[in-house]
């Protein structure tokens, strides 16, 4: 792999003698576990993905070529498709306004109030939790009847019967989306501190001294330097519609109908309910590149060098 | 102006609880269920558990293979947060270094990351099978081994050592692996953490593809389990909702224990990185 062979075999000491040579194999071995573990799981699986959705193939059968067949079907046949589709989009789509209530968030905990680091892990205290518990206890809370957030509207006299959160068709996809953006707002949260906390202090005296108002602070200083931070929230939104697979299969598992279908649920249900496996890798083909879309979307509303983040 | 100022402190400490209140309902919500054994579905519901007690939990530890999906989840995270601080300390160690290859070896890192790994279950459940390793701990902990992140964590933790303390470790002899073991990772602590809270989380949490993978209840974990139990036993009692609380409790636990060095590691990382 590495290109330190060759012309140093005549040298006295041997190639293998020569320390630079040492030195460039033992990065290859410092570097070969992960890096396997990236191949098999990452590259290797994107690569057979894509062939996967272009041929006929079951795991009794040998594989046969198919075109676009997957594509054609799904793209004009398949309602189910769709409504994922729109779903994902729609599930996305709350992310900017998570991340606003965790920008608004972040700057009261930000300040030097007392016990600021206590309200932290409050905040931040749902993300560590595993995904099918709080799938359950989401479940719970929103019961017809046993559901403390019935109780909580019903005492209150917004409403007057109870609403089936999960099983009507309205308001299904919203409640899991509560769900999600109470698990998900203290890791947003903890992004746009950091980003918060980079901001070097000086720049708000010297606004000061110009005698610029708070608010004109924020618009000019915060928001334009916190763009990197706020980024990368949005890339974690747009992958959580890939992760929320747990929260979904159990909250409601794509039902009433389809009406909280995710693309993801989707492509689990074809690929290992239906032994689909050609049709639900063309499913994740789709998937992955609209994940690619928006994050370049993303990107470009970020001031486009937002990928800057990884090197700084 | 002080006044004006105080009433603003104010302000922000009622929004704060406020907030921090309804982030913390369903905490309440799932702790005052598992300790009651009323008919929880009676309206309207009790605030406060009348009469509370822990036989849920004894029930949850008797009545199913509890120990089993325990076992079988401290296996599973047990080798990947090991493996997780060897390969993403190794690796991270090695992108310290320049050599030919290196930023071919970064752009695949970056690149790795975009792809989740749900966007692969397919192929990747296609693999574990022609490896042989389904039904098996090393093939559900085997796509968690290494983690992308941590090794920029640990890239960053390496790279604020003080040169001077590498090169003098050198003089004195050590070897590569020695310098990482004795002198690197000792000065990564932060690193570590985020690393041991990271990949605990996401093995000891995970769901998707334990799913796909097992298909013998004695090798399923506890999220499985968990699952398994709420199409059962849903209507019956309180037990699920203590089985809940029992596989929150750990990642509560350490996330509490490490939170401080954990922030501080992933902020390094995500920033500096």
């Amino acid at each position: 792999m590495m290109p330190a062979t060759g012309e140093a075999a005549g040298r006295q000491d041997g190639w293998w003698q020569r320390k630079r040579t040492r030195d460039l194999a033992l990065i290859a071995c410092f570097l070969l576990p992960s890096l396997t573990v990236f191949f098999l799981y990452r590259v290797l699986p994107l690569g057979w993905n894509v062939l996967l959705s272009v041929q006929y193939w079951s795991p009794l059968k040998p594989a046969r070529w198919a075109g676009l067949d997957h594509y054609e079907e799904m793209l004009l046949y398949d309602d189910v498709f769709w409504q994922s589709l729109t779903n994902t989009l729609i599930f996305i789509g709350a992310a900017p306004f998570a991340i606003a209530l965790a920008l608004g968030i972040a700057l009261l905990v930000n300040s030097d109030l007392k016990g600021a680091a206590v309200y932290r892990s409050i905040l931040f205290l749902s993300y560590p939790l595993m995904t099918v518990a709080v799938g359950i206890i989401w479940r719970w809370m929103y019961d017809e009847r046993g559901g403390i957030i019935n109780f909580a509207l019903r005492e209150s006299g917004l409403i007057t019967k109870p609403i089936p959160f999960l099983q009507s068709f309205d308001w299904a996809l919203p409640s899991v989306i509560v769900a999600e953006v109470w698990q998900v707002l203290g890791f947003y949260m903890i992004i746009i501190l950091t980003g918060l906390q980079s901001i070097p202090q000086h720049l708000y005296e010297a606004a000061s001294i110009d005698g610029a108002p708070r608010r004109a602070q924020f618009w000019r200083i915060t928001l334009p330097m916190l763009k990197p931070s706020l980024f990368l929230c949005a890339v974690v939104g747009i992958l959580n519609s890939f992760t929320s697979f747990d929260l979904v299969y159990i909250m409601t598992n794509g039902g009433p109908g389809h009406a909280t279908e995710l693309l993801i649920t989707y492509i689990y249900k074809s690929g290992f309910g239906q032994t689909k496996f050609d049709y639900a890798a063309a499913l994740t083909v789709v998937q992955f590149i609209l994940l690619l879309a928006l994050t370049y979307l993303a990107n470009r509303a970020a001031g486009g060098n937002a990928g800057s983040l990884e090197h700084r | 102006m002080t006044t004006m100022r105080r009433r603003g402190t104010y302000l922000r400490h009622a929004a704060l609880v406020g907030v921090s209140a309804i982030m913390l309902v369903p905490f309440y919500w799932v702790l005052k269920t598992a300790v009651t054994n009323e008919n929880i579905y009676a309206y309207p519901p009790r605030l406060l558990p009348e009469r509370p007690h822990l036989f849920n939990f004894v029930d949850v530890w008797y009545f199913i293979p509890f120990p089993r999906y325990l076992l079988n989840s401290v296996i599973v995270s047990a080798i990947v947060v090991a493996c997780n601080i060897a390969f993403n300390a190794m690796a991270g160690y090695a992108l310290t270094k320049n050599f030919p290859g290196k930023r071919a070896v970064l752009l695949l890192f970056l690149s790795c990351m975009l792809i989740p790994f749900q966007a692969t279950i397919i192929p990747a459940y296609l693999i574990t099978s022609k490896l042989g390793l389904l039904n098996s701990y090393v093939g559900l902990a085997f796509p968690l081994l290494s983690t992308i992140v941590c090794i920029f964590v640990f890239k960053a933790a390496f790279e604020a050592v003080p040169h001077s303390l590498v090169d003098a470790a050198r003089i004195d002899g050590l070897s590569e692996w020695r310098i990482i073991v004795r002198v690197l990772m000792p000065l990564s602590k932060a690193a570590i953490a985020t690393n041991v809270v990271l990949a605990f989380i996401w093995s000891w949490n995970a769901f998707l593809w334990p799913l796909i993978i097992t298909r013998e209840p004695t090798m399923q974990t506890l999220p499985l389990g968990l699952a398994r139990f709420l199409s059962y036993l849903e209507d019956t009692t309180g037990a699920l909702y203590a089985f809940a609380v029992m596989v929150l409790a750990p990642s509560i636990f350490v996330f509490l224990m490490a939170q401080r060095e954990f922030i501080r590691g992933l902020t390094s990382g995500a920033t500096k990185g």
